[in-house]
């Protein structure tokens, strides 16, 4: 192939590349040695509109789509230079394309771009103006929507990067990129309230703007020596928004009372930064003795102007911004040893320090009983050790056992409306059991026991020291005790054969605060599968796989609770217990075939059917009030895609896809909801949509 | 134009010269025939292991001009080991002293030394102290190498390597709320380190949060309201392989939040299809229909109780 019929090929239709295909129908054979290029185009079209089809590839309605893709890849024998173009998706929203150009063991350079789109599932039929900018307008009455509005975002990824090659063992790499994300998201504003019949309150539809640019900076430096490789360098980040605050016009009077209490402008991501500098290393001091490590310092800061307008007086003393900085530091060192042919040992150290620097400013001077007016820096000082030995036994088999611990320190506030613990603790004792480098049969058998507690939990005081509520241990500090057991295995009995099986069950046990019943009660999660793959001859082969999983919580609370954390534990507000789970079962089925030389045909069937249920149960039966359970909601999800490829001679060929994509639900998120201002999300709640294509490929060397 | 007879004769003559020297050189070389050239060890593997050597050509592996390559360090004995040419000189045939590295009685060390005797360092510098190489995951397990397209560095096709092994995460993303991961826009390799990190999970950043970060600036503040748990652990409330709830939480609104927060004032609320103002807990956007900048605001008054993240 030359590159005169490179810039010919690319980008054009398949009418245009049948003509060239024809010139070399009558060369020899490819050189299987040498790598080959492959563009196709052709047309697709989708029968029906499909939101939840389209989310993350842009064929959201009815129509025809272009399909185009590339790949050329080419290699100079006489220098080893390694030329790479590849489009995917070129005529659709989701598409990449990549450059890149490299002499294998000297240099090499890329560029690529990816653009991923997000259309929100559901569509707003609103009257609200403005959507996507700074500033939106809300009627002030309510107002049903005369006009669907598709919410979307758009990032644009552009990536680039370079790897020198500075001597042997010595390599240098830097990548960059810069993520453009621009769009509009889901938001809103609301306080308490009434509002007309028919609507839930004072809740208004106030997207969010989207206008940010990300963009990251890896610079790296590494070092492969035989018993030594190091890698350091420095990782930068950079956050810009657009928009640092959405100003809300108009709205009803609760939310638009003119003046200081406005619920506007609404705050929106600020802009911050990053910086890390690292170093990673690998030593093996034997043979059968390495140990790797990590140390890292980053800073991360904040300094954006605060949102401004009427409504956000400043308090005397704060300046025009938070001036945040969190420094992080981290160390990190795992030993790997062999100090006999059949024993095995591990251990691991990590210690990472999240130190919150931001100053401590009064913001308002009027605080409430739960709040002093100061802002809280958040610390986080985590420490994880943890240490396995591996026994070789006899019959292939190998067992392990193993221990962690991993302690948490966080910081507070003096005054706090959630419960708190300075300290968490958690130590996890593993064993397993595993056969391996068996021709037919291979398993493992694990369990895991973990134990977190930690320190005394702190009374939780009011502003002027009077008891505020101390009832909920949060999940992610309380008492736990957990079990996990895991079995694997993989069943080869003949060659053409492979049955695996997968089961991992875990049971979570949370403690309350003093006993007081409330809170994370339960946990438990369980997935099995079983996945078979049968080989019918080198050009047959079809796989099957099940899956079913499941998910529970089980939580207890209170309503109406006093600000001293008393239940009234009555009829009208009872304590009551809530079960919340999640359980699907899965299908998936798969086959290729080349029934003769030209063709070669293929399909995936997926299928998953998943109920959510909400139980909400009374603690203190019958006399309390039953709150009432809320619906389930049942999800299914299909999809059918089938291929089927024939060669029109050695370079090319059509290539027939069919997708069948169905999604059905009775999710009761949106449906029943209305804004105060009379705006609706709407979603077909059951879409179907057969996408057929067809594309013309054409491949050379 | 008619030739003289002595030119006809010199023509003849030298037609009977060149044939007889032919003649005389091919019986020559019948009679001493040169010794065949020394095979290469890759011209002899790949009298029987045409397709292998081909994409193994097609290759980086195969780049005769990279000095790090196996095609300028032995060919395939480089990989194959020296037991390889024992295998040959017997016929071939399984367990003849080539390594093997589809083998499952290989031990999954041995097949890992091979690669990492070139592929060590850089992004694989915690591999041998990792969970992949503690649990007997061996390179091979996850990459093709006889090939210039390993499916498992392609983003599009890079998740069905992971689900070998990982089925729950194979069901989370088609989940309602998920990451394009099915689309190839998402590849597990952009959170995960697969050959090990200094992170928990095998995160490609140091932590959790960082690794979010990457793509979700927007909720890295800090700010003047913060919220403890985005602060501390973006999976205390998300699963970001995929889930039923909106935004990849864990649980529904008001049931996540009770999970955390006292039931004073209106926080212990059933959740409701019906409920109304603070009541109005499930539907929509649940809590979060007020407490709408949950992540954190950077809004400095408490004109209209900012501090709960309402503005």
């Amino acid at each position: 192939m030359h590159v005169r019929h490179t810039a010919r090929l690319t980008g054009v239709c398949a009418a245009v590349l049948g003509a060239i295909s024809g010139a070399y129908a009558a060369e020899a054979d490819f050189d299987p040695t040498k790598p080959v290029s492959k563009v196709t185009g052709g047309i697709g079209y989708a029968t029906d509109s499909a939101r939840r089809f389209g989310e993350y590839n842009g064929l959201t309605n009815e129509g025809v789509y272009p399909l185009i893709d590339l790949s050329i890849v080419r290699r100079d024998e006489t220098t080893g230079t390694w030329m790479r173009i590849e489009g995917r998706s070129l005529g659709l929203d989701n598409r990449s394309a990549l450059l890149e150009l490299n002499r294998q063991g000297r240099w090499g350079a890329f560029l690529d771009f990816t653009r991923i789109p997000r259309h929100e599932p559901y569509t707003a039929v609103t009257s609200v103006t403005g959507i996507g900018s700074g500033t939106v307008t809300v009627p002030g009455t309510f107002t049903p929507g005369t006009s669907a509005f598709e919410l979307k975002t758009t990032r644009e990824v552009l990536g680039a990067g370079v790897d020198y090659i500075l001597a042997p063992g010595l390599d240098m790499s830097v990548r960059f990129r810069n993520d453009h994300r621009e769009g509009n998201r889901i938001w809103g504003r609301g306080t308490t309230g009434g509002g007309p019949p028919g609507t839930f309150g004072n809740f208004e539809f106030t997207p969010e703007p989207i206008n940010q640019t990300m963009r990251q900076l890896d610079v790296l430096l590494s070092y492969s020596g035989d018993r030594l490789q190091l890698t350091g360098g420095y990782y930068g980040t950079m956050f810009n928004n657009q928009f640092n605050q959405l100003d809300v016009v108009g709205g009803v009077a609760a939310l638009a009372t003119p003046g200081t209490t406005a619920f506007t402008p609404l705050a929106l991501p600020p802009d911050n930064h990053s910086h890390q500098v690292h170093l990673s290393g690998s030593y093996g001091f034997t043979n059968t003795t390495r140990a790797t490590f990590k140390t890292a310092y980053a800073t991360a800061r904040q300094n954006d102007t605060f949102p401004t307008g009427a409504a956000v007086p400043l308090a005397p003393g704060v300046g025009n911004n938070l001036d945040g900085k969190v420094d992080t530091t981290l160390a990190q060192m795992g030993v790997i040893s062999r100090p006999l042919p059949k024993l095995t040992l591990r251990a691991d150290f990590r210690y990472e320090d999240r130190d919150d620097k931001t100053p401590v400013v009064q913001f308002f001077t009027a605080p409430g009983s739960t709040a002093t007016g100061v802002n809280e820096p958040r610390s986080i000082r985590t420490t994880r050790g943890s240490s396995e030995a591996s026994y070789m036994l006899p019959y292939a088999l190998r067992l392990t056992g193993g221990i962690e611990y991993e302690e948490k320190k966080r910081n507070t506030s003096d005054v706090r409306i959630v419960s708190y613990r300075e300290k968490t603790e958690e130590w996890s004792y593993r064993v397993e059991l595993r056969r391996s480098m068996s021709e037919t049969l291979t398993g493992a058998i694990a369990y895991v026991y973990s134990d977190r507690d930690g320190s005394p939990f702190i009374t939780t005081t009011q502003n002027g020291g009077a008891l505020g509520s101390n009832l909920i241990a949060p999940i992610h500090l309380a008492d736990r005790k957990r079990d996990k057991v895991r079995v694997s295995s993989n069943w080869n009995p003949i060659d053409a054969l492979n049955v695996q099986f997968f089961a991992d069950w875990a049971d979570d046990r949370y403690s309350g605060r003093d006993g007081s019943g409330l809170g994370p009660r339960k946990g438990e999660a369980y997935t099995y599968s079983i996945d078979a793959g049968y080989t019918f001859s080198d050009k047959w082969q079809a796989n099957v796989w099940y899956t079913r999983n499941k998910t529970r919580a089980d939580q207890s609370t209170c309503e109406a609770a006093s600000a001293a954390g008393v239940c009234p534990n009555t009829a009208a507000d009872p304590t009551y217990n809530a079960s919340v789970t999640n359980e699907s079962d899965n299908v998936g089925i798969g086959f290729r075939g080349k029934p003769n030389a030209r063709i070669e045909i293929g399909g995936d069937l997926t299928y998953s059917d998943i109920k959510d249920t909400y139980f909400q149960m009374p603690a203190n039966p019958p006399g309390n009030a039953v709150p009432t359970s809320l619906p389930n909601i049942t999800t299914r999800l299909t999809r059918l895609s089938l291929f089927g490829k024939y060669a029109l001679d050695k370079r090319s060929g059509l290539r027939l896809n069919y997708i069948f994509d169905r999604f059905s639900t009775n999710d009761w998120t949106w449906p029943s909801w209305v804004f105060i201002d009379g705006t609706r999300l709407t979603q077909d709640d059951h879409q179907k949509v057969h996408f057929i294509g067809l594309s013309y490929y054409f491949r050379w060397q | 134009m008619r030739q003289s007879a002595g030119r006809r004769s010199t023509t003849a003559w030298a037609a009977l010269a060149i044939v007889l020297l032919t003649f005389a050189v091919t019986l020559d070389a019948l009679a001493q025939p040169a010794p065949p050239a020394k095979e290469s060890a890759e011209q002899v593997c790949k009298a029987c292991h045409e397709p292998y050597f081909a994409t193994y050509a097609a290759s980086k592996h195969g780049t005769k001009t990279d000095q790090r390559a196996p095609a300028t360090r032995g060919g395939c004995i480089a990989c194959h080991g020296e037991g390889s040419l024992e295998h040959a000189a017997k016929g071939g045939g399984k367990g003849t002293g080539a390594l093997n590295l589809s083998s499952k009685t290989v031990s999954p060390q041995t097949k890992n030394d091979v690669c990492l005797a070139c592929h060590k360092g850089g992004k694989r510098v915690h591999w041998t102290t990792g969970t992949h190489a503690a649990r007997d995951v061996t390179c091979s397990s996850c990459h093709t190498v006889h090939t210039n397209h390993d499916p498992t560095r392609d983003k599009l096709t890079q998740s069905e390597t992971c689900f070998k092994c990982h089925k729950e995460q194979r069901v989370q993303i088609n989940r309602t709320y998920r990451h394009p991961i099915r689309e190839g826009l998402v590849a597990c390799s952009d959170c995960h380190n697969p050959h090990g990190s200094a992170s928990p999970k095998m995160m490609v950043r140091d932590n959790v949060n960082d690794t979010c970060y990457a793509c979700h600036m927007d909720k890295r503040g800090p700010f003047v309201r913060t919220h403890q748990p985005v602060q501390e652990d973006c999976s205390i409330c998300h699963n970001p392989h995929g889930t039923t709830n909106p935004n990849l939480l864990k649980a529904r609104q008001p049931f996540l939040c009770q999970q955390c927060h006292e039931p004073t004032s209106h926080r212990g609320n059933f959740a409701t299809l019906s409920g109304t103002s603070t009541g109005a807990n499930t539907l929509a956007r649940g809590c979060a229909n007020c407490h709408t900048n949950i992540h954190g605001s950077n809004n400095p008054a408490n004109i209209s109780n900012e501090r709960t993240f309402r503005r």
